[in-house]
């Protein structure tokens, strides 16, 4: 068999199958998948030698090179989780994920879109899985924030035209490059000693927390919320108006002080976390 | 020798990248046109489109990607070429330029540049889909030589003659990688000058240079490093026989500083001079 008899769709499933194969090279050329398409014994029958490297070789390249790929696209995305793995840990994770959810798209940027979801369910060893899952929840969070729409933040000029009886029916829109998550663990004190380069990091916990992420002037942070803020600010996002949110948030064995909501009303605003305000007809 | 469709010479340019992103907006450096790795800004809302925008307001730019997978058996992605569409018009770029390659099949992307078996079957496979691809881009496609690690005992011609007659066939424009074409040179055992030699001049409308990594057995095409003087002589032969062409410096791994890169980039300068003086010799 040459390749001149192989047509060259077949040609091209077969040498994928051999560079994505988890394993070796070799072991990618004789696994099932390539061996369908050619016999493992006809590798040098498709591509030539060179001077110094034998077909298989010469295929191991591009094998080698795909795994370091799938490494630093992962990577990238999700430095803190790969900081907390370890390299080793990190590449297996790696290789298992992208076999099971390879790219299927044009960029890598949204490679590791499944990898929070794949951290639960994996059966290979995750230290502190639950820990692992938030800090990639949540690193998953700041990758879609940072490619979000850009859209204009509310001014506080714009929010010291509204009228003061009409706040009760404001809904405040958000920003598009927002997100608000629940944690059950400290990741986001994790996230936030590995993006400040510290050199000592929590140790994993259980903690429940909530954790606004959000872009300003194209940086994206994230902000810790109280549960009374998150709720608060959950109501406000789901577009619930301000004065109905407010009653629902003191509405609670320990409400908030009335100077904290005034305050993380105000926190909220300077962040630009909301795009507009609207008025729901009044009642 | 101005290329076929006046695409303009741009001058020394070299990669748009996001290290860079802050020292090129608050230096305005010493280059003349910016290269855009299309598929980055594609998606995206953030802060990358809004350094592109500012770069476009003040630069030339072009667009180069490494997904269109021209030489797949799978379909050609149309939702991808629309929106390349739509950037390439937002930014204005003189051109869009892709590699004459395939990065998977069956719907999958490996994300890199794999190389074609050189049949006549192959060329008239990537013929037919430069031209759907250039329909759909309402603009001609400019396409790549890719450096590469195998090549097909099925091969009937060379790199170079696929290249030059898929340019002609297709009616697409070239992007020739000097470095490229010094990393196959080395992997494969040919001799580079003839590759250049053989490149119908007015097909090209842009040249790539890049450093690369050396393992002894072969060579990798990484763009981690400054040229070597072997790549900067083929250059230099290239420009002679094409004239001015936009020229830019691609520096992707381990990237240096600002300066380092434009510095590098410069050097082109040199190798133009040297290339004219002996095409003024040679017409004297």
């Amino acid at each position: 068999m040459s390749a001149d008899t192989l047509p060259l769709g077949r040609l091209q499933r077969w040498m994928q199958a051999v560079i994505v194969h988890p394993g070796t090279v070799e072991q990618g050329v004789h696994a099932s998948g390539a061996r369908r398409l050619v016999p493992g014994s006809r590798v040098g029958d498709l591509v030539r030698p060179s001077w110094s490297l034998r077909p298989v070789e010469r295929i191991g390249i591009y094998h080698g090179m795909y795994r370091l790929r799938m490494v630093d696209a992962l990577g990238t995305d999700y430095p803190a989780l790969r900081h907390f793995l370890g390299e080793e840990t990190f590449r297996d994770l790696v290789r298992a994920y992208v076999g099971a959810h390879p790219s299927r798209s044009y960029t890598l940027n949204r490679l590791g879109d499944h990898l929070p979801g794949f951290i639960r369910r994996w059966g290979g060893r995750v230290p502190a899985r639950a820990f692992c899952h938030d800090l990639a929840r949540l690193e998953l969070a700041v990758s879609e924030v940072f490619d979000g729409e850009e859209t204009a933040s509310l001014t506080d000029a714009e929010v010291r035209t509204v009228p003061p009886e009409a706040w009760e029916r404001a809904i405040l829109r958000p920003v598009a490059a927002f997100q608000r998550l629940t944690l059950g663990t400290n990741a986001a004190a994790y996230l936030e000693t590995v993006r400040e380069d510290r050199n000592e990091h929590p140790r994993p916990r259980r903690q429940r927390s909530s954790v606004a992420v959000y872009r300003r002037r194209f940086a994206v942070y994230h902000l810790s919320l109280s549960r009374a803020a998150d709720e608060l600010l959950g109501d406000l996002t789901a577009g619930t108006p301000l004065g109905k949110a407010l009653a629902r948030a003191i509405r609670v064995r320990r409400p908030p002080r009335e100077q904290d909501l005034f305050r993380w009303f105000r926190d909220w605003v300077s962040e630009g976390l909301f795009r507009s305000v609207e008025f729901a007809p009044s009642v | 020798m101005a290329n076929r469709w006046g695409f303009p010479d741009l001058g020394v340019g070299i990669g748009l990248r996001p290290v860079h992103f802050g020292a090129i907006l608050s230096q305005s450096p010493a280059v003349e046109w910016f290269e855009v790795l299309s598929e980055n800004y594609l998606d995206t809302g953030g802060r990358p489109l809004y350094v592109l925008d500012r770069v476009a307001e003040r630069y030339p730019v072009a667009l180069h990607g490494v997904s269109m997978s021209i030489g797949s058996t799978d379909p050609l992605d149309v939702v991808y070429l629309r929106k390349l569409k739509a950037l390439a018009d937002r930014v204005r770029a003189h051109w869009v330029s892709d590699h004459l390659c395939w990065t998977g099949v069956m719907g999958r992307n490996t994300h890199d540049l794999l190389p074609m078996p050189y049949t006549e079957a192959s060329l008239r496979h990537v013929e037919r889909r430069v031209q759907q691809a250039s329909e759909i881009l309402e603009r001609p496609l400019v396409l790549e030589n890719p450096s590469s690690y195998v090549e097909f005992a099925a091969s009937t011609m060379t790199e170079w003659d696929f290249l030059a007659r898929l340019a002609e066939e297709a009616d697409c424009g070239l992007l020739l990688d000097v470095n490229n074409v010094y990393v196959s040179a080395f992997n494969h055992s040919f001799d580079a000058r003839t590759y250049i030699d053989a490149i119908p001049p007015d097909r090209v409308v842009q040249y790539h240079l890049a450093g690369h990594t050396h393992k002894g057995t072969h060579i990798i095409d990484t763009h981690s490093d400054h040229a070597v003087p072997e790549v900067w002589e083929l250059y230099r032969r290239a420009w002679q026989r094409t004239g001015p062409v936009a020229t830019l410096y691609e520096w992707d791994e381990d990237i240096p500083a600002l300066e380092v890169v434009v510095a590098e980039a410069q050097k082109a300068r040199a190798y133009q001079l040297a290339a004219e003086a002996v095409a003024a010799e040679a017409a004297r």
